[in-house]
């Protein structure tokens, strides 16, 4: 039987293994089956502890009545002690599985909530930047921290349910055999109860929608303060952000008490209709009782169960709701969770040989074995787009499309909105696959990057890109991620990057903590650290996308001299436009429209070629305070 | 030059040596006698409340971040706000002690009515029944006013905190703005007020409310039967000690569990940004284990949380159910000797049924409190920030900004900044250039007053720079950093900043100044149009428009440029050439420059080194100088 936390092999493995089992992604319910049916056993065997659990209730009432009837009224003391046995025997069984229930709901839950977590972490694993491609990072977040506790709920709920549902026909058995009248009441009040408060739960649920969403722009208002505090403080502006957020709270409010008087509704009329119920089982009861049809004992188990009935029904309606919800979250884990790497592996893969030379195919870019090469271009995205094409990259040309965009709407507009969806995103994995299935057009050493095995391109050449970021851990996790460097590599590779700084800077030297994503390190201390994590792994083929934009020119002159010495012998590709690192590249290739236009040495470039010089002098005056 | 890696052999770690995420004692044993098992398991129980309460007090004290206030505090504060209600609380208490109470009398009306099916005395059935209905019909409406008085009550503590709060955050001081990470800040508006949010709003009321019904079900009891009460309430008594035990600890366990969730969602979220430079590095098996290990962590707090609950459960179960048996004993005995009637028996065996709910509801009322208290106790730490200056009421006579003998330190004994002295002339374009951590960034925060100089002195017109009131500090001298945050709002608010009170007019001159204002009359709502994250999106050139647009409406004489530029997409740039053109026009401007052109345009080029101004002059005189600049130079020209 599983355990929490469960063992997830599904979409990444991180072994040769191939990934499983891959979830049931046809439809949000589809989804829901195959979850559940993944740990059916858990849930089975919770739903028996909760019937376990509920004898006191199912049965308390009938002992009650029995020992009223042949102990108090019959005047019996070995009835009495007899049906008190049998009530502290149902109390205690109830009493031990109430937790053994907790923990087997706590447990099918918790495998839940945590599977879904690893699932989404394995399955950005296995896509690598294509998920950001296709889906909003906000979307991926949100089905690992909200949606995976809706499916924990659906579980607990359904475990319940099942339970409660036999405790219920067991009741209704009861009272059937002391009277067919009241038995027939009893079966019939649960369905017409719940189909009587059931159309109240409509606008309830859309008035809590509401809710839910001024209060998540309330807080996207805070975290926006927060994220501007220092112009806010700087500059100013206190009053008017203070006073947006206060409406934005005052709003918030009155959706929350406007969703509570519905819930206020609800509740009053579930008093009422239970009420009701519970008084016609009385009258009922007492003029049998009257009529001699029923005894005084049975009329006060009926009592007991009048009470009971609040149970089911209370569960039933739970059912109701998270089912909703979690179909609704369903829908969301599918969007992540059907998307499929584009990448098909060669079936006979070619091994590459980082010492040979890459040839580019669409801009007539080669890097010479060995060398340095600087890409200057005048326009950025040009010089990253060859560099991403290099490393076998699909490009950042898409929106992704996300989950949530059409919350509000309704029926039919909701549901064409959700088709529109799906086809924006089919269209995005069409064009992917496309891109990544047919011939790539760069060449190392004369192989195609799409003949080789994915994994042995991302061996061979490292793209460093300007959207590099570091993770939370010491400064020797950032600097040796895999933890196979010694510690004087380790300390090349910051010396390179000029990152000392960084070291010094941490009391605990290596072991100093990085906040996520190297917040709290300047600009320029977060770029020296990534340039000397990528100088680390020794990559054949490295590639730098603009390594150096945020350091100071001191530092950069350091930096550039230190990286060409490093890299000497092995292939190095830089964009950057920066003289200083120009001044140390053995050859520079110059882009226009994305093509190379000119090729040489960056003395000899500047001195022939008069639109090479006009875009390194021109990346010298962007620079300055205008005159 | 020391070598800054000197003490690299001792911090190194062996990674072999690494410690496992969960270390083995908490992992069950695999084969043992049951014995052994049970004895493991209150090891594990006892070693994971240690985690736990390790967990707790590191929240209270951080190491980094901000302060977090204590309990005194958090009392206080509630206090206060219940006391600014009386009106709304006694009405809260009102109204749901009479939702309460009337459906405390159905149990005591069906007694009567079994006493009159029993021996035909008493109220006819009919009369019963009918009365009946009528207290589910009050007991109904009760509930609906009570639950709605709650929710505006609990609605409106709530927004009056959640005010309170963002408003603390809006006055916090400027040094420590500047220098504090904002991590933990949005830890705390968005996680902290979640979870103060759940037990301002429901957990005060429903304690409340739980409470109420307990007393009154307990003196309902006592008045149908003062002998089938007491057994029966000393049950439920002997469940005190498990209920006290659990909620000293619960509340510690708890904080932890939310925790590992935030650590959870921090890794993911990391992940997922991430996702590219993971795929680039070959990195993401370590990312799965990674996430894997954060929630072997949180299976553990869980794990406590959820011995913690079964251990209370069992005392619950025992202590809530069985005084189903011994009201069935006691009452048969006290039947017998005609103490009581049938009808004290059987409302009382529903009472005792139906106390077990709200027992358990206020238990896990008191607990929720408890988590919603401490987290709170992190919101009013934010409070506790001493502020960092105090306005005198001298204001400057004159525009020019000098600084004399200053000196600085982050870490006590380290100083960055060794005696500058720096007068700037009205007018002038003063370029600062300097290796990284030479203390150019420093200075610039010395020159526009965000933080106080250890020694020395930072003045504009003859009065401290942080002895001016903030409104006229704005208006003097103004740090422009990297960050171009555009904020959620309409572009007006987005630009007023500086002078809230500024007109539609000065508004479209700070945009025609800068450039923008075609495009925002082209926005469908023009000034009023709401913009940033997650509204009507800017490109970065328009944000950074805007972010001008702020300063030319601050007005001050003197800007600090602080690598304002470095960030910028070359194209951008040049768009955006004359819109900064217009701003700096008429001022003095300091340039913390990266690249070496700011420099040569600037009238004067200050270079900083290790915390010195070294060379001082204009971008001839130091060249002709030929020192660190010169040589600068000439590698970034060759």
């Amino acid at each position: 039987m599983q355990d929490f936390p469960p063992r997830i092999a599904t979409f990444f493995t991180g072994t040769g293994d191939a990934p499983t089992p891959d979830p049931d992604t046809r439809s949000p319910a589809a989804f829901l089956r195959w979850m559940l049916r993944q740990q059916w056993q858990v849930i089975a065997l919770s739903s028996l502890a909760c019937l376990l659990w509920l004898m006191p209730l199912t049965f308390g009432p009938y002992i009650f009545g029995r020992a009223v009837d042949e102990g108090i009224l019959g005047g019996s003391t070995p009835h009495l002690l007899t049906w008190s046995a049998v009530m502290l025997g149902v109390v205690v069984v109830g009493g031990v599985f109430g937790v053994v229930f907790h923990t087997l709901v706590v447990r099918t839950w918790l495998i839940s909530l945590y599977g879904t977590t690893q699932m989404v972490t394995r399955k950005i694993a296995q896509m690598g930047h294509v998920l950001p491609r296709r889906s909003p990072t906000g979307e991926v977040l949100s089905v690992a921290s909200s949606d995976s506790d809706e499916f924990g709920a659906l579980t607990e709920v359904l475990a319940r349910s099942a339970a409660q549902l036999v405790s219920y026909l067991t009741v209704a058995a009861i009272v059937l055999s002391m009277s067919w009248e009241l038995g027939v009441l009893v079966l019939v009040a649960a369905p017409v109860l719940l189909g009587a408060a059931l159309p109240l739960l409509r606008p309830l649920h859309r008035r809590q929608q509401t809710e839910r969403s001024r209060n998540s722009e309330l807080t996207s208002m805070a975290t926006d303060i927060v994220a501007g505090l220092r112009i806010l403080r700087g500059i100013g502006g206190e009053e008017t952000f203070g006073r947006n957020y206060a409406a934005q709270s005052q709003a918030a409010r009155r959706a929350g008490v406007s969703s509570g008087i519905w819930q206020a509704v609800v509740e009053a009329v579930g008093v009422l209709l239970s009420g009701v119920f519970l008084v016609s089982l009385v009258w009922l009861g007492t003029r049998q009782v009257v009529a001699g049809e029923l005894t005084v004992g049975q009329l006060i188990s009926f009592l007991g169960y009048g009470l009971f009935m609040v149970g089911p029904i209370r569960t039933f309606f739970e059912l109701a709701q998270k089912s909703t919800r979690a179909l609704v979250s369903a829908r969301r884990a599918i969007a992540i969770f059907e998307q499929r790497p584009p990448w098909r592996e060669p079936d006979r893969p070619v091994p590459l040989d980082g010492t040979a030379e890459i040839v580019d195919d669409l801009s007539g870019f080669t890097a010479r074995p060995g060398l340095l090469t600087v890409v200057v271009s005048a326009v950025p995205e040009q010089s990253a787009a060859l560099a991403d094409r290099l490393g076998r990259y699909l490009p950042p040309d898409t929106d992704p499309v996300g989950e949530d965009e059409a919350e509000g709407l309704k029926g039919r507009a909701a549901r064409r909105a959700r088709a529109d969806r799906e086809r924006r995103r089919a269209r995005i994995a069409a064009r992917d696959e496309e891109a990544a299935t047919r011939e790539w057009g760069v060449r190392l050493g004369g192989v195609d990057l799409s003949a080789a095995r994915l994994d042995d391109v991302r061996r061979t050449v490292l793209v460093s890109d300007t959207g590099s970021g570091l993770f939370a851990g010491t400064l020797q996790d950032a600097v040796d991620p895999h933890g196979r460097l010694t510690r004087e590599q380790a300390e090349q590779a910051l010396r390179v990057a000029n990152a000392e700084d960084v070291y010094d800077a941490l009391p605990q030297g290596w072991q100093g903590q990085l906040d996520e994503r190297g917040r709290g390190l300047s600009g320029g201390q977060r770029q020296r650290v990534v340039l000397a994590r990528a100088l680390a792994v020794d990559a054949p083929v490295l590639v730098l996308v603009e390594p150096t934009s945020a350091v100071d020119a001191h530092t950069e002159a350091r930096i550039a001299a230190r990286v060409a010495d490093l890299r000497r012998g092995r292939t190095t590709v830089v964009c950057t436009v920066s003289p200083l690192w120009l001044h140390h590249a053995d050859r520079v290739a110059l882009l226009r429209d994305g093509v190379v236009v000119a090729e040489g040495e960056h003395a000899d470039l500047l001195e022939r070629d008069a639109a090479y010089r006009e875009v390194v002098v021109r990346a010298l005056e962007d620079e300055g305070v205008p005159q | 030059m020391t070598d800054l890696l000197a003490t690299s052999p001792d911090t190194w770690r062996d990674r072999a040596l690494d410690p496992p995420a969960v270390p083995p004692e908490l992992l069950p044993p695999a084969d043992a006698t049951p014995w052994e098992r049970n004895r493991a398991l209150w090891e594990r129980h006892d070693l994971r409340r240690q985690r736990a309460e390790a967990v707790y007090e590191a929240s209270r004290n951080p190491e980094r971040g901000w302060p977090v206030s204590g309990n005194r505090a958090v009392l206080t504060f509630f206090r206060d706000l219940l006391s600014t209600r009386k009106g709304m609380f006694t009405a809260l208490v009102v109204v749901n002690a009479l939702a309460a109470a009337t459906g405390l009398v159905v149990p005591r009306l069906l007694g009567e009515l079994v006493n009159t099916t029993v021996d035909g005395g008493g109220l006819p059935l009919d009369t019963l029944a009918l009365a009946i209905i009528g207290v589910v019909v009050l007991q109904a409406a009760f509930t609906f006013v009570a639950q709605r008085t709650s929710t505006v009550f609990g609605q409106d503590l709530l927004s009056t905190a959640r005010e309170y709060i963002v408003r603390t955050i809006l006055r916090l001081p400027l040094g420590a703005v500047e220098s504090a990470s904002t991590g933990d800040l949005v830890t705390r508006v968005t996680r902290d007020v979640g979870t103060m949010s759940r037990s301002v709003q429901y957990g005060l009321p429903m304690a409340i409310i739980s409470l109420l019904t307990v007393v009154l079900s307990i003196g309902a009891m006592l008045l149908n039967s003062v002998v089938l009460a007491v057994p029966a309430l000393l049950t439920f008594a002997t469940s005190a000690p498990a209920v006290r035990r659990y909620l000293r600890r619960a509340p510690k366990g708890y904080i932890t569990e939310g925790a590992t969730y935030s650590r959870i969602n921090t890794t993911l979220t990391e992940t997922v940004e991430g996702a590219r430079t993971l795929e680039a590095l070959g990195l993401p098996g370590e990312r799965v284990r990674a996430g894997d290990d954060d929630i072997e962590v949180s299976a553990q707090a869980e794990r406590y949380g959820m011995t913690l609950r079964n251990v209370l459960f069992a005392a619950l179960n025992f202590a809530f159910q069985t005084p189903r048996v011994v009201t069935l004993l006691v009452g048969a005995y006290a039947y017998s000797r005609g103490w009581v009637d049938l009808g004290q028996i059987t409302a009382a065996v529903l009472y005792v049924e139906a106390l077990g709910d709200p027992l358990d509801r206020l238990i896990g009322e008191v607990d929720r409190l408890q988590v919603g208290a401490a987290s709170t106790s992190r919101l009013l730490g934010i409070a506790e920030v001493r502020p960092d200056r105090e306005a005198g009421d001298r204001l400057p006579d004159g525009v020019d900004l000098v600084g004399t003998d200053l000196r600085f330190a982050y870490r006590e004994g380290h100083d960055v900044l060794h005696g500058v002295d720096l007068r700037l002339g009205v007018g002038e374009r003063l370029a600062i250039v300097g290796p990284s951590g030479s203390g150019k960034s420093t200075l610039g925060r010395l020159l526009s007053g965000i933080n106080r100089p250890r020694t020395g002195s930072a003045s504009v017109g003859g009065v401290e720079l942080v002895d001016l009131p903030l409104e006229v500090l704005r208006t003097e001298v103004a740090l422009v950093t990297q960050e171009h945050h555009v904020f959620i709002g309409s572009v007006r608010d987005n630009i007023v900043l500086a002078r809230e009170d500024s007109d539609d007019d000065a508004v479209r001159e700070a945009l025609r100044a800068v450039g923008s204002l075609l495009w925002v009359e082209r926005l469908p709502q023009g000034l009023d149009t709401v913009i940033g994250s997650g509204r009507y999106a800017l490109t970065p050139a328009q944000a950074q428009q805007v972010a001008l647009a702020r300063l030319i409406i601050a007005d001050p004489h003197t800007l600090v440029l602080d690598e304002a530029t470095s960030l910028i997409d070359p194209r951008t740039a040049r768009t955006l050439e004359g819109s900064m053109n217009n701003l700096l026009e008429g001022r003095t401007v300091v340039a913390i420059a990266h690249r070496l052109h700011t420099a040569h345009d600037a009238d004067r080029i200050a270079v900083v080194i290790d915390g010195r101004i070294v060379e001082l002059g204009s971008h001839h005189e130091l060249v002709e100088l030929d020192g660190e600049y010169a040589a600068l130079w000439r590698a970034w020209t060759s």
